[in-house]
């Protein structure tokens, strides 16, 4: 996973924003294409129902809560995580917790939906650490890459002018590790969209219900449906975090 | 001879600015006093018991091999790295405990391309160190602009850039810039222009000595390049594994009497010649020359060679300014002589080391060269034989001669550099080897 | 739990070789697609940008949203499994494919040509041989992922070690449920190491030593 993290904050660097545009074209095409074949469509009462706007509003605000929550605990826990596995001190423990938090990623991602469920019972609080543990990785490691590829030299400069380890923490090294960690953390959110699907399986919500509905009920058009709004879902995440990358990026780097 | 050799009174280690010959020292002094560095888990010191008075107002160049410790040297300092033993007086106080932060905001760092902050522009590179020494923003921006002004970058062009839009010089300008922000008395420079082409870097050094001229900081500079430590060093230190300090002395005298073989080598060939960039043209006895105005008549001129025993004739002009230099054949062609002026002439300035004056002659088909001053006015001829005259001569000062006020260099438990083969030569051990052991 | 592994040791054994099957067979065929389309875009700028935005946008779309979209066309079974395993198997393959062959450095390739090497002659002999080394970190980014996403197309009656976790789920708090779950993560997460340690081995045994790191 690490040379993909890392490499997607590669292709961070070229950004411009005709990509940008093009990919938000293609999201909002491909939503009017959806939209439209709904409407259009001539559905069973069952399917009506499922796909009516109010149920799909409901399912994607479920689906947006436990992406947005988990991607939030998630911030939380890696990023300061990360941060102290690169002082000084704690640089050893980085291969044990690697190690742990990698085991995480290698695990199914179904598999980890349900063993919480088994732990804590189904529903949302079950999803929500599933998916913690899911998407741990990317955010942490990207930190740790992230401020430990900041040239030493420049830290060394820092210091040698007198400022303070947080002081250079805080305003060299933070900020030049902004767009990798910007770019961890775009792939975690991207991760935890696709995750959130499997949380139905487990009763805790979110668009997975249409494509389960679709399959049990064997209706092809709800599951068809769901899938296609979960990777738009994706997709328009993703966007959103080119663009926070783009504008967050510091000025003067290349 | 060199205008850098000291010639006047070093302050003693501990006083600070003082007044010397009306141009004022803003540096401090530095004494490292017994200081060892010793990493866990390796069994030599990467620096062995050094005491090493560095004096106010000097440049200093640490250097060595690399791996010799220099670096390390360089950075107990500013405490960037943290002395094992002993301790380091700035300006007299002991700062082996003080804050190091606090110690390092007294401190300019420059190091390799300058070091700047890429997310920075170039004025909040600059403005680091004042801002957290709680400036008004007037000021600093005042700073900031002056500070330009003083590495020749134009403060309204560059002020706002980012580094990745500088030159490699520009950055490393910017770099000095930066370390000079709060007016430090010392500046550490970790191999200031080791990441610039050679021409850049003949161009910043050339700039380093004319601020260096104007403020007067103790510089302290590492580098592996000992052209660049004769050209920039009022006091060169050479340095083997360990930190050893081999020869602690003058660019002069290192290059007239190196201090064993391993320096011999350091120095590599061609000492004669580095000697040669120390000395400049107007610190020699230039010859004269017979001189003649356009329009005068060419056997005039001729007669007056004969009768100085001379070869050619320089002509000048009403201002003084060479316009040509005739030999006897070109002048036994003509009848007067004219007004028109040789590009080609072998012209060097008075303010030119002999290297570039030697460099002059060779090309020039006399053999020889012509010595201009202020306002190009001529001053005299320059050849072969007065520079090996200068040359021997300077040698023989620098071998027989105590430069004054030499700062005090050992280490401690110093074993090795005693067993450390002599050179071949039949000279006795200098004086002051001993003299410094005393001290 | 021992108990549970040991009365249906012949069972997992044979559901991790299907996992590790599935996964293997579609990481080649997803390499060979990989490699060949790099082969195809690396030297136009457009079409490099082009497979570098398909294997981004590939990657973020959920590999459950593509799973339930193949049942429509596909059914149930193993096709739709391998379909979606082969398709984010070759995404960052292609990437790095394309990275590797990019990143030689030119004067290396134009010695290739002044020796009079043919086009085709310096991509085999000299740049997918240095290039190999980014491709397999491709593959095993892939090997890790793909993975766990063959454990999800179980739900479309895949092959392999998913249906012991949706087996577990549909009997949650029954019997052995926990234990079905358990066995189905650990294997998953045991062949996921044994299959990055063989393709270790394989760089070993591939890599150039010259340009070993």
């Amino acid at each position: 996973m690490g040379a993909q993290t890392v490499a997607l904050a590669a292709d961070a660097a070229g950004l411009s924003w005709r990509p940008l545009l093009l990919q938000l074209g293609g999201i909002l095409l491909a939503g009017i294409l959806l939209a439209v074949w709904l409407v259009a469509a001539d559905l069973t009462p069952t399917e009506r129902t499922t796909l009516s706007p109010a149920s799909l509003v409901v399912y994607t605000r479920e689906h947006l809560a436990l992406t947005l929550l988990s991607a939030l605990i998630v911030l939380v826990i890696a990023v300061p995580l990360g941060i102290i596995l690169t002082r000084g001190p704690f640089r050893r423990l980085t291969g044990p917790v690697l190690a742990v938090v990698n085991i995480g990623q290698a695990a199914p991602a179904i598999g980890l939906v349900v063993l919480l469920a088994a732990w804590l019972g189904f529903g949302f609080r079950a999803a929500v650490t599933a998916l913690v543990l899911y998407a741990l990785l990317p955010v942490l490691r990207n930190t740790m890459v992230g401020i430990n590829q900041v040239d030493s030299r420049l830290v060394e400069a820092g210091r040698g002018m007198g400022m303070s380890a947080l002081s250079v923490l805080l305003r060299v090294e933070l900020p030049l590790a902004v767009p990798i960690m910007l770019a961890g953390i775009r792939t975690a959110l991207v991760l935890l969209v696709g995750t959130a699907a499997l949380a139905t399986f487990i009763n805790g919500g979110g668009l997975g219900i249409l494509i389960t509905t679709g399959v049990n009920l064997n209706l092809p058009r709800v599951l068809v449906a769901g899938a296609v709004i979960v990777a738009l879902l994706a997709l328009l995440i993703d966007w959103v975090g080119r663009v926070v990358e783009h504008l967050a990026r510091p000025k003067g780097l290349s | 001879m060199s205008d850098k050799a000291p010639s006047t009174q070093l302050p003693d280690t501990g006083s600070g600015s003082s007044a010397d010959g009306g141009r004022s020292i803003t540096g401090a002094s530095i004494l490292l006093d017994k200081v060892t560095k010793r990493y866990p888990g390796q069994s030599r010191a990467a620096v062995d018991g050094l005491t090493m008075e560095i004096p106010a107002g000097k440049i200093v160049m640490l250097v060595g091999p690399s791996g010799c410790g220099k670096t390390t040297t360089l950075k107990m300092i500013n405490r960037l790295i943290e002395p094992t033993e002993g301790r380091i007086v700035l300006d007299g106080d002991d700062v082996t405990g003080i804050n190091g932060d606090s110690l390092r905001r007294r401190i300019g760092y420059v190091i390799q391309a300058g070091g700047l902050f890429p997310h920075m522009s170039v004025a909040a590179n600059i403005a680091i160190v004042p801002k957290m020494l709680g400036w008004s923003r007037d000021r600093i921006a005042a700073r900031v602009d002056e500070l330009l002004e003083l590495v020749s970058l134009d403060p309204v062009q560059y002020r706002d850039r980012y580094p990745r839009e500088l030159s490699g010089g520009q950055q490393q300008r910017v770099g000095v810039a930066r370390a000079l922000a709060a007016d430090p008395p010392v500046l550490l420079m970790d191999e200031p222009f080791g990441a610039v082409d050679p021409i850049t870097r003949v161009r910043l050094q050339d700039e380093l000595i004319s601020i260096q001229h104007e403020l007067q900081k103790t510089i302290v500079c590492v580098t592996h390049d000992f052209d660049e430590a004769v050209k920039l060093g009022d006091w060169i230190a050479i340095f083997t594994e360990g930190a050893q300090l081999v020869q602690y002395d003058t660019p002069e005298r290192i290059l007239a009497e190196p201090a064993n073989e391993f320096v011999e080598n350091f120095i590599g060939s061609g000492a004669g010649l580095k000697q040669l960039t120390l000395t400049r043209v107007n610190e020699v006895d230039l010859q004269s020359a017979v001189t003649a105005e356009p329009g005068t008549l060419a056997s005039d001129v001729l007669s007056r060679l004969d009768e100085r025993g001379h070869d050619h004739a320089v002509i000048l002009d009403s201002r003084n300014r060479p316009l040509q230099w005739l030999s006897r054949r070109q002048l036994s062609r003509l009848e007067r002589i004219g007004a028109d002026r040789d590009a080609r002439l072998p012209l060097v300035g008075e303010r030119a080391s002999l290297n570039d004056a030697l460099d002059i002659m060779l090309v020039s088909s006399v053999g020889a060269a012509l010595v201009t001053g202020g306002r190009d006015s001529f001053r005299g001829v320059i050849d072969v034989e007065t520079i090996m005259d200068a040359i021997s001569k300077a040698h023989e000062h620098a071998r027989t001669s105590h430069a004054h006020g030499k700062p005090v260099g050992i280490n401690t438990n110093s074993m090795d550099a005693i067993t450390a083969p002599r050179p071949a030569g039949p000279e006795p051990l200098p004086p002051e080897d001993g003299s410094r052991d005393g001290e | 739990m021992f108990e549970f592994v040991g009365s249906r040791f012949d069972q997992i054994l044979f559901a991790s070789w299907q996992h590790f099957s599935l996964v293997a067979q579609c990481l080649i065929i997803a390499t060979v697609l990989a490699v060949v389309t790099a082969g195809l875009v690396y030297r136009s700028p457009a079409l490099r940008s082009a497979a570098n935005s398909v294997s981004a946008i590939g990657l973020t779309i959920p590999a459950f949203a593509l799973v339930g979209l193949l049942i429509a066309p596909f059914g149930f079974g193993v096709v739709p499994a391998v379909i979606v395993v082969v398709f984010f198997a070759v995404l960052p393959i292609l990437r790095n494919a394309v990275v590797g062959l990019t990143s030689i450095d030119r004067s290396v390739i134009e010695s290739a040509r002044g020796i009079g090497m043919t086009r085709f002659q310096v991509l085999r002999r000299i740049e997918l041989p240095m290039a190999w080394p980014v491709i397999l970190a491709g593959i095993r980014v892939s090997a890790q992922m793909v993975m766990g996403i063959a454990a999800i197309t179980a739900y479309v009656l895949g092959p392999g070690l998913g249906g012991f976790i949706f087996t577990g789920l549909s009997r949650l708090g029954g019997a052995n449920s926990l234990e079905s779950v358990v066995t189905g993560i650990v294997a998953v997460i045991i062949l996921a190491l044994i299959l990055d340690f063989l393709l270790v081995g394989l760089g070993r045994l591939t890599i150039s030593r010259g340009i070993r790191v």
